[in-house]
């Protein structure tokens, strides 16, 4: 009688409404409706040059996804590791060694771009990897393991480069690059599409369907909502653990090398505080800091947010100081609407 | 029900926090009007034209080039004609690449950059120099030579003067010296070290001991502790700007050496600068490194207002030797507005 009456009870818990669902959709991709949002404010406020509104001008707005793209690529790495409720500081600092890495394997080395990119890419995933190692194994926390990598990358990126950026020069002969490398640097397919931009928007839809379909999705979510009933579930917590901060290691990597790409330099003192600009987009996109709720689309949404924001508030002028104070009440604002978000609205 | 009405009122606030912010955004000169200074035409100038400048800080953090947008700001104040649209970087060479883009698609007349590093600010000062728009490269250089002028100082020539002033006057009978030194791998800290040691050349002074404290004052003061424990029979101490001699001067005073003479350079004319120091006796010389904001300024004018079209294409800024004899009227003149 009482199992039979409680029945519908249950089920009407686990499927909530139409109106509930919207309101999680809501909350799950506040970052989504945050950049229409954003979007349109930023259409309403353009400045107008000959009759043109400046921010739709297809070049100004294939600069602000330009401008997102490296921030982007680290935050979809930076989404992975907090899903399993870790951080990771290092990612700056990697992307400057990266781009170190590729501007010395190119001109000092005389590398091809394959093995160039290769090495470097290896790199990055072998630095992620022994951070997630210490996480997993010696269950140092995260936030510790990746402090530590934050310094041990810039320092090797320094040494590396002895101190010195390091210019790219496009040619055939030693001391150049191959000019397939420029790819990067001339910034544009089709005249108009960067291509640093089309790299992200592959990882994000690489990153969102590995998160979509696979055994390893279940297993990230589990280890974030709650490590120990994942363990005792089956979850091979220390590998995933350890593969996830290897992805974000070769994400910074590969961020890194866009980087030099677009800058024509390694420079080993860049990507100073990006880690924090990541965390930023992974924020505003909807992701909880505490691991197990969040998504790519939201980050990715986040990123974009956070570069129109930027560039309306530059397109009209204001002072650079306002523009971080706006900054921050939007981070401010995007973690506040989490707290606000019904506990049934899942991951 | 209740709970849902409430967090639709939170979305519903949070759209309008967002267009509230956007709004305060907005500022009368680009409500529509796309005045006299659009379209691509680069060769518009004259007096009777409204001209927009862009103006490209690597880094406003550093009281340097805070003081550069300054003097960049109060000389553009005296020439009408003149809009100054400030974008500082922080220190980031894509953030910079990006607002140089972001100046272009605001279409402005004139471009002042003064570049985080030069390989990697090479291409967007191309892109605006090609697209026919006059560039002021200030304090830092770009590759190649896709710009209009170079202004600024020389520091291989104000390392060598304030050398011989060591040489000369401070230290005529010689004696064994403490250099700090700025930023390793950095420019400037190698050509203000080069210029010294050619400045002491034939002198009976010895650089006794170097040390790295990366233009920054607390990071100074921790070196000179060390030099001057290591080195207690160093004279003086020559340090490659004003915040890392000021902290030198504090580790003397610990050192019971309060009277140990350190000199500076960079003389920055504003209350926590060299200048002050020099006046305040803390420093016993500094040498000005002079902005270049104005000077950038009585360019823009040249080539905006009155049509000239044949800048130089270097334009080297003199130093100044600052002691305490003249600290006050230097600090004075360079604060005039004219």
């Amino acid at each position: 009688m009482t199992d039979v009456a409680a029945a519908p009870d249950t089920t009407s818990v686990e499927e909530p409404g139409p109106g509930a669902r919207l309101i999680a959709s809501l909350f799950r991709f506040q970052s989504l409706f945050g950049l229409v949002v954003v979007f349109v404010a930023a259409v309403a406020y353009s400045p107008v040059r000959n009759g043109e509104l400046v921010f739709l001008n297809s070049q100004n707005l294939f600069n602000v996804v330009r401008s997102i793209s490296e921030i982007g690529i680290l935050a979809v790495g930076m989404t992975l590791v907090i899903l399993i409720g870790g951080i990771d500081l290092s990612v700056g600092s990697v992307l400057g060694l990266a781009s170190v890495g590729a501007a010395s394997l190119l001109m000092v080395n005389d590398l091809g771009v394959a093995a160039a990119v290769a090495l470097v890419l290896l790199i990055g995933l072998g630095f992620g990897l022994l951070q997630g190692f210490a996480v997993a194994k010696f269950g140092i926390q995260a936030f510790i393991v990746t402090l530590a990598g934050m310094q041990i990358a810039r320092g090797l990126a320094r040494i590396w480069s002895g101190g010195q950026g390091i210019s790219i020069t496009y040619g055939d002969g030693p001391a150049n690059a191959p000019v397939a490398f420029s790819l990067l640097g001339e910034r544009t397919f089709n005249g108009l599409v960067p291509i640093p931009a089309l790299i992200f928007l592959v990882v994000a839809a690489l990153a969102v369907v590995l998160l979509r379909v696979s055994a390893f999705s279940r297993h990230v979510y589990a280890i974030g909502g709650n490590e120990k009933a994942a363990r005792l579930s089956g979850v091979p917590v220390t590998r995933v653990k350890i593969a996830v901060f290897g992805i974000c290691g070769l994400l910074a990597a590969l961020a890194g090398i866009v980087h030099a790409g677009q800058l024509n330099f390694g420079a080993p003192n860049d990507g100073a505080m990006y880690e924090l600009d990541a965390i930023a987009a992974v924020v505003i996109g909807g992701t909880s800091l505490m691991g197990g709720r969040g998504s790519v689309v939201g980050t990715v949404a986040g990123a974009l947010l956070v570069g129109v924001l930027r560039n309306i508030l530059a397109l009209n002028n204001i002072d650079s100081n306002i523009q971080l104070l706006i900054i921050g009440l939007v981070i401010v604002l995007a973690a506040g609407l989490q707290r606000l978000r019904p506990a049934s609205a899942g991951t | 029900m209740t709970p849902s009405i409430r967090r639709r009122g939170a979305a519903a606030f949070a759209a309008c926090a967002v267009l509230a912010l956007a709004a305060c955004g907005t500022t009368s000169e680009n409500s529509g009007q796309g005045g006299p200074s659009g379209g691509a035409a680069p060769a518009k100038c004259g007096a009777d034209g409204k001209y927009t400048i862009g103006m490209s800080q690597a880094n406003v953090a550093e009281p340097y080039r805070q003081r550069m947008d300054d003097d960049i700001r109060a000389a553009a104040a005296t020439v009408p004609q003149f809009t100054v649209n400030f974008a500082d970087a922080a220190q980031d060479n894509s953030k910079q690449v990006e607002q140089v883009d972001t100046f272009l698609s605001q279409q402005i007349d004139l471009l002042i950059i003064s570049p985080n590093e030069a390989t990697p600010l090479t291409a967007p000062v191309k892109r605006a120099f090609d697209k026919g728009i006059p560039v002021l490269v200030l304090d830092r250089k770009v590759d190649g030579d896709a710009y209009t002028s170079f202004i600024g100082a020389d520091n291989v020539d104000i390392g060598k003067q304030a050398g011989q002033y060591y040489a000369k006057t401070l230290l005529p009978n010689g004696g064994k010296i403490g250099v700090l030194k700025g930023l390793a791998g950095s420019t400037p800290a190698k050509e203000r070290f080069d210029g010294f040691t050619a400045g002491i050349q034939g002198s009976k002074i010895e650089i006794a001991a170097t040390a790295d404290g990366d233009w920054l004052r607390d990071k100074g003061q921790a070196q000179a502790d060390a030099l001057l424990k290591a080195n207690p029979d160093i004279v003086a101490i020559y340090s490659e700007n004003d915040p890392m001699a000021e902290g030198a001067r504090i580790a003397a005073q610990n050192a019971g050496r309060a009277d140990l003479p350190i000199t500076g350079i960079d003389g920055l004319p504003i209350e926590s600068g060299g200048i002050k120091a020099v006046s305040a006796g803390r420093l016993s010389a500094t040498f000005i490194y002079p902005t270049g904001g104005k000077e950038a300024i009585a360019a823009a004018k040249s080539i905006l207002v009155d049509c000239k079209k044949d800048l130089p294409r270097t334009q080297t800024l003199g130093t100044q030797l600052v002691t305490k004899d003249n600290a006050d009227q230097v600090y004075a003149t360079l604060n005039k507005t004219n």
